[in-house]
């Protein structure tokens, strides 16, 4: 860690996601089948569609639409999010569901369908001093 | 044909209970004991045993089939979450069907821990949901609810009366954990889970033990004139789709169709079911997918009474996993009971009038199955 640079950032759970950086975007990473196109979100080894083992890491698309929805109202212990919170199936435009926290919006007023986007947020800093990394969307342009 | 044949020949539970402190073995015991007498067979008879379970130690299956008897047969653990003992079932007939055996026993067992299951292993091993707490179960059936209501207009009421007549069988059931009686209201009113899903709405986990002889339809001629028989069966894991969501344990309306293809039956020729409910919206959702109505139309079709025990096509009509609880291991011995029972006449105050084709669907995190019974 240089002087004079923000503390260093770490995703959460390593290889899902890229981490925003000074004057950079952050990305979710899923895999692309070489072979026929399909896309996948966590990376797969293995395409499930054609099988191939050809596969590509990519990032894929900031924003996405509400598949579905539900309100958590029940924590789990020893995660970070607590009670209630709106989770999500986010459908990004590679054709990749993902489960993600939304934020920004009320209770009453999620809609399936609304389009969103990608963003990240610091859930903890570790021993080193790091800020560990978590993903969310919320309302495109809030 | 008649040696392919196979035949339900005995079923037997344990009266299922939350933190009953009953010790499992004792519950298999009890369980397999009165699968043997209800099929009026001895324990020596039984050439091979799987135990279906997933949350008791290493060594659980030899270790039940030998509170019965010391014979050496093979004995397999089967864990397929929720739908592990329908598997192990599944597993036997497939042999029996084969040739391979003539007579099996599964028995399910679950005692479930005290307190909170502990995560186990590394953090970072843990799927992204999981370390997050975003929910997954009962997030899913939450979610698939919610797209439900969004694309046919389903209300949260239609859940409610899934649930309130879960309750409402379950009182009539003396092995079901939970056996109140609530209105439509206080289901609607309990706490909320995750939206629409409320407190009364979910099953909750309970000890429990159940037991199933299995028998080759020559084999069984010798022990009952009235054989519950095997019409079809089938089981299966989630299939890829492209931009799927994947929020469905199994391929239920595939395996369903399978199912009615194998025995030569259709939606309209069953007089009885028992679908998975962990929670409520599961009715609503099973209905349709096993075309007992059409597609968007199991919210009326449960609001309008149609899968009450004098409706047209009874469902879960010992309470189901709401109202019974649900010894995961176990619960598919259950609905396998419960269904026997129901085509033998002897489900007493949740008896249907005159069934003679049942049908089960039984699901979990890991896969789906399905079977068809008859008379």
């Amino acid at each position: 860690m240089a002087t004079g640079e923000g503390k260093k950032r770490v995703p959460i759970k390593p290889g899902l996601f890229r981490v925003p950086t000074d004057g950079g975007k952050g990305y979710l990473i899923g895999s692309r089948c070489k072979k026929c196109g399909d896309c996948f979100y966590p990376k797969r080894a293995v395409c499930a569609n054609c099988y191939s083992q050809e596969m590509e890491e990519v990032t894929l698309g900031t924003r996405g639409k509400i598949f579905t929805y539900t309100i958590a109202r029940t924590s789990y212990p020893m995660t970070p999010l607590v009670a209630p919170f709106i989770t999500a199936q986010v459908e990004l435009p590679e054709k990749v569901q993902v489960l993600s926290l939304i934020t920004g919006i009320d209770f009453d007023a999620v809609k399936i369908g609304a389009d969103v986007e990608l963003y990240f947020w610091k859930v903890r800093e570790d021993e080193e001093g790091n800020e560990v990394m978590a993903f969310a969307f919320k309302p495109v342009g809030t | 044909m008649a040696e392919k044949e196979v035949v339900i020949l005995g079923v037997g539970m344990t009266k299922f209970g939350r933190v009953t402190g009953r010790n499992p073995m004792e519950m298999a015991r009890e369980a397999g004991l009165m699968a043997l007498k209800d099929a009026g067979v001895d324990y020596k008879d039984i050439q091979i045993g799987f135990c279906a379970h997933c949350n008791q130690p290493i060594g659980t299956g030899t270790d039940c089939f030998a509170e019965l008897g010391m014979t050496g047969i093979p004995v397999t653990n089967v864990e397929l979450a929720c739908a592990s003992q329908s598997r192990g079932v599944m597993l036997a007939t497939d042999m029996i069907a084969a040739g391979v055996y003539d007579m099996a026993m599964v028995i399910g067992i679950e005692k479930m821990p005290r307190g909170m299951v502990p995560i186990l292993g590394e953090q970072s091993d843990l799927p992204y949901p999981f370390l997050m707490g975003l929910m997954p179960m009962p997030g899913a059936y939450a979610m698939m609810a919610q797209r439900h209501m969004h694309l046919y207009g389903t209300k949260r009421e239609h859940f409610a009366k899934a649930a309130e007549k879960a309750h409402r069988n379950g009182s009539l059931n003396p092995n079901a954990t939970y056996r109140d009686v609530y209105t439509l209201e206080q289901v609607l009113n309990s706490r909320v889970i995750a939206d629409p899903i409320t407190l009364y709405m979910c099953s909750a986990n309970a000890d429990g033990a159940t037991a199933t002889v299995i028998c080759s339809k020559k084999k069984a001629k010798k022990y009952t004139t009235k054989p519950v028989l095997l019409a079809g069966w089938a089981g299966g894991t989630p299939i890829y789709e492209r931009g799927g969501s994947m929020l469905a344990e199994g391929p239920t309306e595939k395996l369903g169709k399978k199912v009615y293809e194998m025995s030569g039956l259709g939606p309209k020729d069953v007089n009885v079911a028992q679908v998975h409910d962990a929670f409520s919206p599961g009715e609503i959702f099973t209905v349709e997918e096993l075309g007992f109505c059409g597609k968007g139309e199991g919210g009326t079709f449960v609001w309008e009474g149609n899968t009450e025990i004098k409706g047209k096509i009874p469902i879960n009509t010992d309470g189901g996993l709401v109202s019974c609880g649900h010894p995961i291991g176990a619960t598919g011995g259950r609905m396998i009971a419960e269904l026997s029972w129901q085509l033998r006449g002897l489900a007493g105050e949740r008896q249907v009038k005159n069934p003679k084709v049942a049908l089960l669907h039984n699901q979990g995190l890991g896969g789906t199955n399905v079977m068809m019974f008859k008379m």
